[in-house]
């Protein structure tokens, strides 16, 4: 199939693909200008490429250990007691508003404040497709996992050449810094939304205090947190220039040493204007459930809702019920989910710097590192990178094919020449979402490949 | 509509033994009032006109025309900021366990009298951004909302409300009361136990992805790869959301067949299309060819088509599917078919119209678990097409829900093998619950369509004297404990269903016998 192959991820890339978006045949002149501009998830083939040839996967973030037991037990209770049919689990919502005021002393309510979806991806589409018009802009947080671009094209109606553009702040490395006057000048008139992501990373403004901040949100790849003054920066960005707040907080509960998890919701004249969207996915291990939610304020929940009967209509029926369960688990379930996180990357950072690997910076949440190469590696041949070619993918098939572990090419997580390319192409993910014998066996597998 | 709210000292039973904490409690339905009036002033409280009485049951009655009058809080409104027919903003008073805790609302306040004494409702119009004024804020919550005007409560939603609430026999909403076959059930608890909880593959688990293409193969002759032409998605629902956003381009003219499946409405318009309509009419409801000649044309960029057919139960015939094969072939027009209901059809054979010549390259093919196995709630769905079209609307599904429920995915690899008996054994099943059914509201006195294929069967109730059909829907639920779903949401043009309601036969057979004889019992033809 013509398209199978992605074209580099990098803006480059992408505005090509979209300029040229060749017809390959008459039929597929029919397919919707955004599908076209959409590219195929890197981090899926690398997968494919993995399975192949037999090696551990570090690329996706996904655990390979079990459940816990008391979730699935609710889960197959559910189904053999035929709770099988179209439902709403009213429950959840109550369960979720608790643990807002518990975790972010919020006030929401569950009768109108939440919507319960397939999975975060879908509480984060149909947030954008119900809050974002065509000519809207979006911030989003550079580097940044790659659904939400395609999500908010998606919504923009297309054609892409206007309409809908995101707007990418670069964080600055080695620490991911948010640099507040970037930020600042990134906003327009048309700036409806800011996105936070998954995980960010700090800046801390000014100088570089390395003490207690509060943290955000982990984030996808890079695993900081925003500290409390980048989050209020923010947060008087979006008050002053009357934007919305969509964040990811899929790792709300995976945040390590002395850093909480702080909802930018939580800051005053937020709540408002903020979208929080979450899943049991992360937290319990059951990423292949589609159990999600969105908490917003009453008129864009309902709204949000509204969009969500007609994607999908309702979450899996069993697994909402089986959500009740895991949402009623001790506080000793999450102590015990972050220290076997904690050990787990303390274990993979150690490895990969006596590999050789550079860990700047260690995540301070979500299940990834984002390391750069070693010196040494002179795999990353930047002088012949064109838009078509992906060098960093070379890289990590070596990885694959020789020392038989698989890891995902950071370059895809930037975006455009707001980071130097050479920069880009230096960093590789990790996950550390596995069971300690697949650490210790990759483990084994990249020492015996040092040098390669 | 609006939907009244009333505070009750005690809340509603949830479940057994269990009692929801004291809340605002939804108890009517009324049309959006015609006009408003400002209050005279803003200490001056006036009753509401509406005209609303208690039965001698003491349920609440619906009414027809809603007017209303503002009414203000006593001392707590605001004047209004500029002259707008809409009301005041006041504040709620926000207990502990009201609805309402952010405190500029918009409401109507209206005092019912009943022959026991008053009750107080009210009814919320907007929640407002807390901040500044609120006529500015009205403005920019309707351009949030300018997506969303298609995407009201669904009138599936309220007619369940009003059923709970009148203890009424749900025969509206197209879901079983039964449940899924055991052998199904099974499969999923063990994928479950064997810890298949991780996200699946975004195209679909490959054992679903195969089990999908030899049921196809045995059902069209076709042969499909599993891999480039299969996508599972969270139900049909989802496929039909995805191949909107995929394979739609704002602007692009699509036909439609009325009445429609709500959800096709609403994924056009956000994939901001234009959408034709061409209305199937009682009592066969076929297809006019004519119309359909007439509104083909070379801008046409698809035609959505539904068989077995929700709500009309009609299956497109053999020549109607040619004929529309070919006006796709001439003016290279994409078909969507929502097949749903394929392993429901009684009095006649499915045809995809995939299978027709020169028919699969240019169409997409959706089907779901739910309807077969009466599994409705595990949201599995999958769209068959050819690769060019797939890649468009796989491209959409990774944006929209990523992937799948994997557990149920294998269980439903499993469902689909399941021996030609099962699918006998349904059929029967359903035959023998649509004979009490249109036995039952043919002898009520209705006029009955008939219904070839899906579980709806759509009946004109124009012998019992109500001006339209939801009039005569709420009727059913007041004074006969029955509830039907009125057809006039399915049209574009509300009008032309107004004659029409659907009643479902998913349910058991007591209930359906249960059902059948309160209507021969309480209506009364006019």
């Amino acid at each position: 199939m013509s398209r199978a192959i992605p074209s580099g991820p990098g803006q480059a890339a992408n505005a090509q693909a979209r300029l040229k978006a060749p017809a390959i045949d008459k039929m597929e002149a029919k397919l919707s200008k955004a599908s076209r501009a959409l590219n195929a998830s890197p981090i899926q083939e690398i997968s494919h490429l993995a399975q192949r040839c037999g090696a551990i996967n570090l690329a996706e973030g996904f655990p390979d250990f079990p459940a816990p037991p008391q979730v699935k037990h609710a889960a197959v209770a559910a189904i053999a007691a035929d709770l099988n049919q179209y439902r709403h689990v009213q429950g959840i919502c109550d369960l979720l508003a608790v643990k807002m005021k518990q975790n972010h002393v919020l006030d929401f309510d569950p009768l109108t404040d939440f919507v319960i979806c397939c999975g975060q991806s879908e509480a984060f589409a149909a947030t954008i497709l119900a809050t974002i018009d065509q000519g809207d802009e979006v911030l989003i947080f550079d580097p940044a996992y790659e659904t939400y671009e395609s999500c908010i094209i998606l919504a923009g109606g297309i054609p892409l050449e206007l309409r809908i553009s995101q707007v990418y702040v670069p964080l600055d490395p080695p620490y991911w810094t948010l640099n507040v006057d970037k930020f600042m000048r990134s906003f327009t008139g048309r700036t409806k939304a800011v996105v936070l992501n998954r995980s960010l990373n700090e800046e801390k403004i000014g100088c570089i205090k390395e003490t207690n901040y509060n943290s955000y949100s982990p984030h996808n790849p890079t695993g900081k947190v925003f500290s409390k003054e980048e989050l209020e920066v923010i947060a008087a960005a979006c008050c002053q220039m009357d934007c919305l707040a969509i964040t990811d907080e899929v790792y709300e509960y995976i945040t390590f040493d002395t850093h909480k998890h702080l909802s930018i919701a939580s800051l005053p004249m937020m709540k408002e204007r903020t979208i929080i969207t979450s899943s049991l996915s992360k937290t319990f291990s059951v990423t292949g459930w589609r159990i999600g939610w969105a908490c917003a304020p009453t008129a864009i929940a309902s709204a949000i809702r509204n969009i969500h009967i007609k994607i999908t209509d309702s979450a899996p029926a069993p697994f909402q019920e089986a959500a009740l369960a895991a949402l009623q688990s001790p506080p000793e379930y999450f102590s015990s989910l972050k220290a076997d996180y904690v050990a787990r990357r303390d274990f993979l950072i150690k490895m990969l710097s006596e590999v050789g690997f550079q860990v700047h910076n260690k995540p301070q949440g979500s299940v990834f590192i984002f390391a750069e190469l070693p010196k040494t590696c002179l795999l990353c041949d930047v002088s012949e990178l064109s838009p078509a070619t992906f060098p960093f993918i070379d890289f990590v098939k070596e990885l694959i094919e020789k020392a038989g572990v698989a890891a995902v090419p950071g370059r895809g997580f930037f975006h455009g020449d707001c980071n130097d390319l050479t920069q880009q192409s230096r960093y590789v993910r990790f996950a550390f979402c596995k069971s300690n014998d697949t650490l210790s066996a990759a483990d084994q597998k990249m020492r015996s490949c040092v040098g390669k | 509509m609006l939907v009244w709210w009333r505070r009750r000292q005690t809340g509603p039973r949830v479940g057994p033994g269990r009692v929801a904490p004291a809340r605002w409690h939804a108890c009517a339905v009324s049309d959006s009032p015609a006009y408003l009036t400002p209050p005279p002033s803003p200490n001056h409280e006036m009753l509401s006109s509406f005209c609303f009485c208690r039965s001698a049951t003491r349920r609440l009655s619906y009414p027809s025309a809603a007017r209303m009058a503002a009414v203000s809080t006593a001392s707590e409104a605001k004047e209004p900021q500029q002259p707008s027919p809409v009301l005041h903003i006041g504040h709620m008073n926000v207990e502990n366990d009201a609805v309402f805790t952010t405190p500029s609302i918009l409401f109507t306040r209206a005092t019912v009298i009943t022959p026991t004494g008053s009750k107080t409702l009210y009814a919320v119009w907007a929640l407002l951004r807390p901040y500044g004024t609120a006529w500015p804020m009205l403005k920019s919550y309707s351009t949030v909302a300018k997506r969303l005007d298609k995407f009201k409560t669904t009138i599936f939603t309220q007619m369940s409300m009003l059923a709970v609430k009148h203890g009424a026999i749900n025969l509206g909403q197209g879901f079983p009361n039964f449940d899924g076959p055991d052998f199904v059930k099974e499969a999923a608890i063990q994928a479950i136990r064997d810890g298949k909880n991780q996200y699946a593959r975004g195209c679909g688990v490959p054992d679903l992805n195969s089990a999908i293409v030899d049921r196809f193969h045995k059902d069209t002759g076709l042969h499909i790869d599993p891999e480039k032409e299969v996508t599972v998605t969270s139900g049909c629902t989802e496929a039909i959301a995805a191949t909107m956003l995929g394979l739609i381009n704002p602007g692009d003219e699509v036909i439609l067949f009325a009445p429609f499946y709500d959800s096709y409405e609403a994924t056009l318009s956000m994939a901001d299309a234009k959408i034709k309509v061409i209305t199937l009419r009682p009592p066969d409801f076929a297809v006019s060819v004519d119309e359909l000649k007439s509104a083909v044309s070379k801008n046409t960029r698809a035609i959505l088509i539904n068989t077995p057919h929700n709500p009309t139960g009609k299956m497109f015939t053999r020549a109607e599917l040619e004929q529309i094969a070919s006006l796709c072939i001439e003016n290279d027009v994409l078909v969507f078919a929502d097949e749903v209901y394929d392993k429901l059809a009684f009095e006649a054979e499915h045809i995809s119209i995939a299978s027709l010549p020169g028919m699969y390259e240019r169409t997409v093919t959706m089907n779901s678990l739910g309807k077969t196995f009466s599994l409705t709630g595990w949201k599995i769905g999958w769209a068959i097409a050819p690769p060019h079209l797939t890649w468009g609307l796989r491209q959409a599904h990774s944006f929209l829900t990523f992937s799948t429920s994997t557990p149920m995915q294998w269980a439903a690899s499993v469902a689909l093998r399941a021996p030609d008996t099962y699918y006998e054994e349904l059929k029967r099943d359903y035959l023998a619950k649509k004979a009490i059914l249109v036995e039952g509201l043919k002898a009520a006195g209705f006029i009955v369509y008939p219904s070839s294929g899906t579980y709806f069967v759509m009946v004109d109730h124009t012998p019992f004297g109500c001006e339209n059909d939801i009039d005569f829907c709420e009727y059913l639920i007041k004074e006969v404990g029955v509830v039907a779903i009125p057809t006039s949401v399915f049209y574009l043009n509300p009008e032309e269903g107004k004659n029409l309601v659907r009643f479902t036969f998913c349910k058991d057979e007591e209930t359906l016998r249960a059902a059948v004889e309160r209507m021969k019992e309480r209506l009364h033809k006019s």
